[in-house]
């Protein structure tokens, strides 16, 4: 009985439209599916820009942070090469110097038993550490004694330089700058 | 523009229309209420469908169509969405045996349109029209409705607010129906000889059918409450003219119990069976 139809007999209307083809409902369907993945996306696209420029803002602070860090290891680095500059003076100036000891006892053996030395001064350069102004006061001593002090000092990698010697009385003055040699 | 986007993407566009008499009341108006008006000739009777599709409050008022609907209107308008109604017209109508009549695919189309085409010589310009064909022979049952009485009904109901979305006449439809019913229950048996009364608030209708053949069609409309002895002079030679034995079947429904009662108490003398079922007539223009 499902067929039946009751029948109709009121005025039939101009104005009525047929009815959509059922196919047809895939275009609201379409267009619903469509809205609804635009607005996802929509949400989606500001959810990430949103994270996006959380993340820029925190990157643009690191990079504050890294640059104030750099100023300040440049700054610790500006000090440590200071320090490091005059420590290298200093190095090279305790570099420079050399114990004074062999420099006297060289000397001392250098001379012939009956000279008496009555005065050895070994003075150091405070700028040049490397260079140390030589006095010798010997009695009993000629000048052939001065090349034997300069032989001496050579030995131990110093040339002279500037020798000056004067004898007065018995008395012979022997001044000179020994300069150290690099071997 | 914006009205034919808004039906395609709220699918109203693909829902069927309530003012298409090709689809059946309940597919028009799936989850919606609706209202069904029977109207005879001094009586109006009323049943409303709810949303879920079952038949709910119902009424009946004394009087012309006019009287009641201006009484009724609000009511009426209250038990419908979008004032949508069927209405029954019990009243002003006949219906007559005819043979060759056009069958076609869109015959009630072309039957609300231009019925000159199917009728022929037999169409009448004061006359609308339903048909239902005997399935296995060239018979048909043609129903003539007064063409006035259409146009009032429908502008007294316009007047107050209600849409109708079909004009029947419950009686024929009852016929249909019940036609249909026999020929369903006794399908793979040879054609056979019944005689089917109906009757619906006070009119009345008989068809006689011998060896599967539609043989006598009487009817009267709008016979009132009173009008029993009057059936009974319609139904009466066709009992007489069928064979012994032949079945008789008999269908109702109206709000006037006692015709119904004094109708199939003089039927059961001739072994008639009674099709009756409760609120028939409105399921039928209601459902389908």
């Amino acid at each position: 009985m499902s067929q039946f139809l009751c029948h109709d007999f009121k005025t039939p209307r101009t104005d009525m439209s047929r009815r959509l083809p059922g196919s047809m409902r895939l275009v609201p369907v379409l267009f619903y599916v469509v809205s609804l993945a635009t607005a996802f996306f929509i949400f989606k696209d500001v959810r990430d820009l949103q994270e996006a420029e959380k993340q820029r803002i925190a990157s643009v602070k690191e990079l504050e942070d890294l640059t104030m860090e750099l100023t300040k290891l440049d700054e610790e680095k500006s000090k440590i090469d200071n320090e490091l500059f005059r420590a290298q003076a200093v190095a090279k100036w305790v570099e420079g110097t050399r114990v004074l000891q062999p420099i006297t006892v060289a000397i001392a053996r250098a001379m012939p038993p009956e000279t008496n030395i009555t005065e050895l001064s070994l003075e150091r350069s405070p700028d040049l550490p490397a260079q140390i102004s030589l006095l010798v006061r010997m009695i009993n001593a000629t000048v052939a004694e001065v090349p034997k002090i300069e032989g001496a000092v050579n030995r131990l990698h110093y040339r002279t330089h500037s020798g000056q010697q004067a004898k007065q009385g018995e008395q012979v003055e022997f001044r000179s700058m020994l300069v150290w040699q690099e071997q | 523009m914006w009205d034919d986007i808004k039906s395609v993407l709220t699918f109203a566009a693909f829902r069927p229309d309530a003012d298409d008499p090709d689809l059946a009341w309940s597919k028009r108006f799936d989850g919606r209420k609706t209202l069904l008006l029977n109207i005879s000739r001094s009586q109006v009777s009323w049943r409303s469908i709810n949303r879920r599709g079952k038949l709910d409050q119902s009424g009946s008022h004394e009087g012309d169509l006019a009287d009641v609907a201006s009484q009724r209107g609000e009511e009426w308008r209250a038990l419908t969405e979008g004032g949508w109604c069927a209405v029954s017209l019990n009243n002003r109508f006949i219906i007559s045996l005819e043979n060759g009549l056009m069958r076609a695919d869109n015959l009630s189309h072309l039957l609300r349109t231009n019925p000159r085409s199917v009728l022929g010589p037999k169409y009448d310009r004061g006359k609308r029209y339903a048909l239902y064909h005997h399935t296995d022979t060239t018979a048909s049952m043609l129903l003539a409705c007064e063409d006035s009485m259409i146009k009032v009904t429908e502008d007294v109901l316009r007047g107050v607010g209600l849409k109708p979305g079909r004009i029947c006449c419950g009686l024929f439809a009852m016929m249909e129906y019940a036609i249909r019913s026999i020929a369903e229950s006794s399908r793979g048996q040879a054609p056979g000889s019944y005689l089917l009364i109906a009757a619906c608030e006070g009119s009345i209708a008989a068809l006689a059918q011998q060896d599967g053949q539609w043989r006598d069609l009487r009817c009267r409309s709008g016979l009132g409450a009173e009008g029993v002895e009057t059936a009974l002079q319609i139904v009466s030679p066709l009992v007489a003219k069928a064979p012994p034995g032949t079945p008789v079947f008999f269908v109702s429904d109206g709000q006037d119990a006692a015709f119904r009662t004094t109708l199939m108490e003089q039927l059961e003398r001739v072994g008639a069976r009674d099709l009756t079922q409760d609120d028939l007539m409105w399921k039928i223009i209601g459902e389908h």
